[in-house]
């Protein structure tokens, strides 16, 4: 059963389509992330699901209602993080978390959220004084006191560093754990990779790709060498086959082809002929990340070519 | 699956607890802020400092300085916090909660009433113990009513206003605005000598019935009403009307600057995948995304975005070798590559 059904969503602001024509489904327990550049449209996306926008045309389900006019009874059912941090400062982390737990008919006891976001420690501060990251986790915490079924996260890494943002990763994945289903919104193609079992790109208000983070992968180009040069290098002597493709400011060069044989060959032929220390030399598969930069860059025409 | 037996079984909480819990929690909220702090200490050390003032000495003298506390507490502190409030986002937040809307919005006014009647409470006490006036239950029964009146009346007109003001900053100078003209010509400070025309006008606002009814409530005397029923249905009035007002304008969500986005330019097919053209365009685009405000973190530092070629910089030679360019931005590179990596341009392929 497809807990989120989404088909044709599109969302005006006057003449300029934030969302357009968006369609895709997320069966229970699915941990999805919708991925994009600025202005992709994700926001607007979420914020129909979540209730906040009524979309200008096409249907959005959760949880089998209408997420606009969804009551307090399907409210209880959602839990949702913000772009931005959305909190009253003045309680401590425990109260605020114990006056919203007060919302839902069979909320997660306070003590085990704390510990699910890791800030049984801070229990007693006050959300004023605490960092972002901290912040950050108590909208999380918001989020997942009443045991949602289904759980919007906008962007619920953005702005922290990397060890809170891995802190934020393992409380998702544990909730994941419990049948959560979990639509994501992300900049970080890491965090999508590392998150999510699904990936929806979108890119000027369409779906780009549909896809898996390994099928996206495979579609992320011919392999790299790439090779810092050394600075005693004589790069006017490269090979013309090479030189087109050195950064002269960097000292680096990166060749992309689908068959890294050739320009190999003349690169180790070059860098023998010279002597150069070939410890700075990579040679590797496409990541993620020019998977993804290739999607996005693709007209939106090629919509559902995955 | 779950779905069904989770939400069917356990039952939602009554509404009546949940307001009870908001109006709580709202409470807490307002009275733990350093705001509140001017609701009971301005007027208390005005109070004080009119010490051997003759016309202030009296239990009616001082319900001008209880009145200023109530208000600055139900109208500067409530107003500017709500309008705080719904720009970060915490109403938002609050409107997706299981919570029904109206129980937030009635419950954050409530509570207001609630410390704006203990601030004005605190002055009558502070004004008893300093000058030993002998006041009866009937006169704090009596008080306290106007209180909750004038508390009402001045929540209420002020998350009316609220809707009128896009901005935290404009919320303190806006309310001022309105506050000290108001308070001024309506006797908080004592009379002043104005025209007739001004009191028959300040008669009709919300602060001069104010006083009026905790001066007639706190300096009763036997064979008068102890309120003064006129002054009780100018406050409703405002009250009602305020929260009328409210209501149909109340805004649940930040302020946003109207999007202005420009169509995106199509993308020139490059030779070899995106081509310094291409990125060229893409730039283009970029520039004119720059105006959207729709998507909160859209235009910002966090856009990644192809790098702009030089001037000059034209597209690579077809070939065996694709080379494409790298977006500029540190986010973009959490995975893959680091941020010094080559742009080909003209220069670098002479």
């Amino acid at each position: 059963m497809s807990v989120i059904v989404v088909d044709g969503l599109t969302k005006r602001f006057g003449d300029f389509a934030a969302v357009d024509g968006v369609s895709f489904e997320v069966p229970a327990g699915q941990l999805v992330a919708v991925l994009g550049p600025n202005g992709a449209g994700k926001t607007t996306t979420l914020e129909m699901l979540e209730g906040f926008l009524a979309p200008t045309s096409g249907t959005a389900r959760v949880l089998g209602a209408d997420p606009h006019r969804g009551d307090r009874r399907w409210r209880a059912r959602i839990g949702l993080v913000l772009q931005s941090t959305s909190l009253d400062a003045e309680l401590t982390i425990r109260d605020t978390l114990t006056v919203f737990a007060g919302l839902y008919p069979a909320p997660r006891p306070v003590g085990e959220v704390l510990e699910l976001v890791d800030l049984a420690e801070d229990a007693e501060t006050r959300v004023g004084a605490l960092s972002g990251g901290q912040r950050r986790r108590v909208d999380v915490a918001i989020g997942i006191i009443g045991r949602p079924e289904v759980l919007f996260l906008d962007e619920p890494t953005t702005g922290l560093d990397p060890e809170a943002r891995r802190r934020a990763w393992t409380a998702v994945q544990n909730l994941t754990t419990t049948g959560t289903t979990v639509v994501l919104t992300t900049h970080y193609i890491d965090e999508a990779d590392h998150l999510a079992n699904r990936l929806i790109l979108l890119a000027g208000g369409h779906v780009v790709t549909d896809t898996t983070p390994e099928a996206l992968r495979s579609q992320g180009g011919p392999p790299t060498i790439r090779y810092r040069l050394p600075d005693a290098a004589p790069v006017g002597d490269l090979p013309a086959t090479l030189s087109p493709y050195v950064d002269r400011n960097a000292r680096t060069l990166v060749v992309r082809a689908d068959d890294p044989t050739g320009p190999l060959r003349d690169l180790l032929r070059w860098a023998d002929r010279h002597r150069l220390d070939l410890s700075m030399l990579e040679v590797g598969p496409p990541s993620l990340e020019d998977a993804y930069l290739a999607a996005i860059g693709e007209p939106p025409a090629s919509e559902g070519a995955s | 699956m779950t779905a069904t037996t989770r939400a069917g079984t356990p039952r939602m909480p009554s509404v009546g607890r949940l307001f009870a819990a908001q109006i709580g929690y709202q409470a807490r909220l307002l009275a733990s802020g350093r705001a509140i702090t001017i609701g009971i200490g301005l007027p208390v050390i005005l109070l004080i400092a009119s010490h051997g003032n003759h016309a202030r000495s009296s239990a009616a003298g001082f319900a001008g300085w209880a009145a200023f506390g109530l208000t600055l507490t139900a109208w500067n502190t409530y107003g500017v916090r709500l309008v705080a409030a719904r720009e970060a986002g915490v109403l938002k937040r609050w409107r997706a909660t299981p919570l029904p809307r109206w129980c937030y919005f009635l419950g954050r006014i409530a509570a207001t009433v609630v410390v704006a009647v203990v601030a004005g409470a605190a002055t009558v006490a502070a004004g008893v113990l300093l000058y030993h006036t002998h006041l009866t239950v009937g006169d704090v029964l009596g008080a306290l009513v106007a209180f909750v009146f004038g508390a009402f009346a001045w929540a209420a007109t002020a998350t009316a206003v609220t809707a009128l003001i896009p901005t935290v900053e404009a919320a303190a100078p806006t309310f001022l605005l309105i506050y000290f003209p108001v308070i001024l010509v309506s006797g908080i400070f004592g009379s002043i000598s104005e025209p007739h025309w001004l009191s028959a006008i300040a008669s009709y606002l919300p602060a001069q019935p104010l006083v009026h009814a905790v001066a007639a409530a706190l300096g009763h005397t036997a064979g008068h009403p102890l309120l003064p029923a006129r002054d009780l249905v100018v406050l409703a009035a405002w009250a009602i009307a305020g929260l009328a007002v409210a209501v149909a304008t109340f805004r649940w969500e930040p302020h946003r600057p109207t999007q202005r986005r420009a169509a995106r330019a199509p993308r020139p097919a490059g030779p070899t995948g995106p081509s310094p053209q291409s990125a060229n365009s893409g730039r283009e685009s970029g520039r004119a995304g720059d105006d959207v405000q729709a998507d909160p973190g859209s235009a910002g530092p966090l856009a990644c975005r192809e790098r702009t070629p030089p001037r000059g910089a034209r597209a690579l030679p077809a070939g065996p070798l694709a080379v494409r360019h790298r977006v500029d931005h540190p986010l973009c590179h959490t995975r893959g590559y680091p941020l010094d990596s080559p742009l080909v341009t003209v220069d670098q392929l002479g």
